[in-house]
């Protein structure tokens, strides 16, 4: 027996509620407050960690590794396609008029990466040019 | 008499908190980092020493980040390694430490950090919000009720069964505040007086703004270690000696409101494993939970050292006080420090434990301790675990 042959929803009790609380409101943290402050002034803000020189982006405020307080520094290397996929609809499943390509975007010999829209030749391991600091950065192939 | 459990002992060396406080700038990660590096540098271990990460925080819809214990693994230190979350709600704090125990009892693991976080701030319009849905949907839930609701059903059964007071209640957050005002992490300290409670907002009678915890961020972390190692990296290591938990009847309605059973039950196994026969005469200070003030008075007769219903006159004659002969929340207790759900549940341990060590500064008690006891509780009013600890 399953329930849709014996479940008739105008013959049950049910009561329709949203989930839980009503928003969110969250913080950005410390090293977010130094990334974003970042992209206002359209540069890229990382961390370096002072004991094994590991780079991270966008900037954290402790290396995940040696578990110390790092240094936010500005990115300077070049950013690259790491990889990127291309949506076909929104998130209600809407056909978009134009497919959007979304890379994520790696810096040379940093870890992590950032999310962006890109234009132009989408190509793996290609440099880009940062067109807008925001989030998702807009970014032209090179 | 000991009970004849076979297990390895377990050591506490190490501990850090971060300042409770509502709106922290800092993301979850960064608090749990912020109380693991300083509880890492207490024990003198980095993180590559360490073998497994246990971690404790309340439901994922208080910081807004669903799956959080992996999120938090980040900044727990918990990449690469064998990580645990738990979960008993309120409870969670001290179930932390105690996860953490049989991880190095059971001979799993050799160093273990424990940490526990809470950010109570980012839910709106309260974070009494996320318990919309914890409710039976069709007796309770179209009540809309809260938390406070029941626990005020719960603190007013108390007072009518054994002829309580508010004034006598009051001096519970009376006594915390005032303790807080020797805790650097404290965000509620003050000095008030049984009047200042009384005349606060009522809030869900007879629930009163001043009997209640604030809304709080904080993370707290413990480095809990094997024998061995203990010995090898201090002169002063805190030995948990006795951990008990449990869970009553699940049916708020149907249950006995008057006294914690639960925590009896976790009680009796953590004294059973601790060999204490008589709490109220082996115990030397104690940090029972207190979101509420009257929850004090509730879990000191729970945990059998005070008799039920006996609690307030005993706080009354002072025996819970700093210098008291069995001072209780020394740290200020949730009331005074604050509740960040989970951190606050380890915080007490933490608190104990430094009560231990000899190093709680100025939240150190008048007499000297040997045996301390910490609790927690949650769920639908229903959960408990309990932590003894010896130096
Ligand atoms: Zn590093």
């Amino acid at each position: 027996m399953s329930w849709d042959k014996i479940g008739y929803e105008d013959k049950l009790l049910v009561w329709n509620e949203i989930m839980e609380a009503e928003e969110y409101v969250y913080t950005v943290g410390v090293a977010g407050e130094e990334f974003f402050k970042g992209l206002k002034e359209k540069r890229i803000v990382g961390s370096k960690c002072p004991k094994c020189g590991k780079v991270y982006v966008p900037a954290r405020l402790y290396c995940e590794d040696c578990f110390i307080k790092t240094e936010f520094i500005n990115i300077t290397s070049k950013p690259y396609i790491y990889t990127y996929t291309i949506i076909y609809a929104d998130e209600n499943g809407n056909k978009l008029e134009k497919p959007q390509v979304v890379a994520l975007v790696r810096f040379e010999n940093t870890n992590g990466g950032l999310l962006a829209f890109v234009e132009g030749e989408v190509e793996i391991g290609k440099e880009v040019e940062i067109l807008e600091y925001k989030i998702p950065l807009i970014v032209r192939v090179k | 008499m000991k009970s004849n459990l076979y297990f390895r002992r377990v050591a506490v060396i190490g501990a850090g908190l971060t300042l409770f406080r509502r709106r922290l700038l800092e993301t979850p990660q960064e608090l749990a980092w912020e109380a693991s590096r300083k509880a890492l540098d207490e024990a003198g271990l980095d993180l590559k020493d360490i073998d497994c990460v246990v971690i404790g925080s309340a439901p994922d819809a208080f910081d807004g980040v669903h799956m959080k214990g992996e999120y938090l693994a980040h900044g727990s230190g918990g990449i690469r390694r064998m990580v645990t979350r738990v979960f008993v709600g309120g409870a969670t704090g001290v179930m932390v430490p105690i996860t953490a125990w049989y991880h190095v009892a059971s001979g799993l693991c050799q160093k273990v950090l424990a940490v526990a976080e809470e950010k109570m701030s980012p839910a709106r319009p309260h974070p009494q919000s996320v318990f919309r849905y914890i409710w039976d949907p069709i007796t309770e839930k179209p009540l809309n009720p809260n938390l406070i609701w029941i626990f005020a059903m719960e603190m007013h059964r108390y007072m009518y069964v054994n002829k309580i007071s508010k004034e006598e209640i009051a001096l519970v957050s009376v006594k915390n505040k005032r303790n807080a005002l020797n805790n650097p992490y404290a965000q509620a300290a003050g000095n008030i007086t049984v009047d200042d409670v009384l005349k606060s907002e009522i809030l869900v009678w007879p629930v009163q703004l001043l009997d209640t915890s604030p809304v709080s961020d904080g993370a707290a972390a413990m480095v809990i270690v094997s024998e061995d190692i203990a010995r090898r990296y201090t002169d002063t290591p805190v030995w948990i000696e006795g951990v008990g938990w449990a869970l009553d009847n699940t049916e708020w309605t149907g249950r006995e409101l008057t006294y914690p059973r639960y925590l009896e039950y976790a009680a009796r196994m953590a004294y059973k494993m601790a060999a204490i026969e008589r709490p109220s005469k082996e115990i030397d200070v104690i940090e029972p939970y207190d979101p509420f003030d009257y929850k004090e008075l509730h879990h000191i007769e729970g945990l059998m050292i005070a008799k039920r219903g006996e609690a307030p006159k005993l706080l009354k004659e002072g025996v819970f006080d700093i210098d008291g002969d069995i001072p209780s929340s020394p740290s200020g207790g949730l009331l005074g420090v604050g509740n960040p759900i989970a951190a606050a549940g380890l915080m007490k341990t933490i608190s104990i434990y430094w009560q231990l060590k000899g190093t709680a500064g100025k939240m150190q008690v008048k007499k000297p301790v040997h045996t301390g006891l910490a609790q927690a509780w949650g769920d639908l009013m229903q959960a408990s675990t309990v932590i003894v600890m010896r130096n």
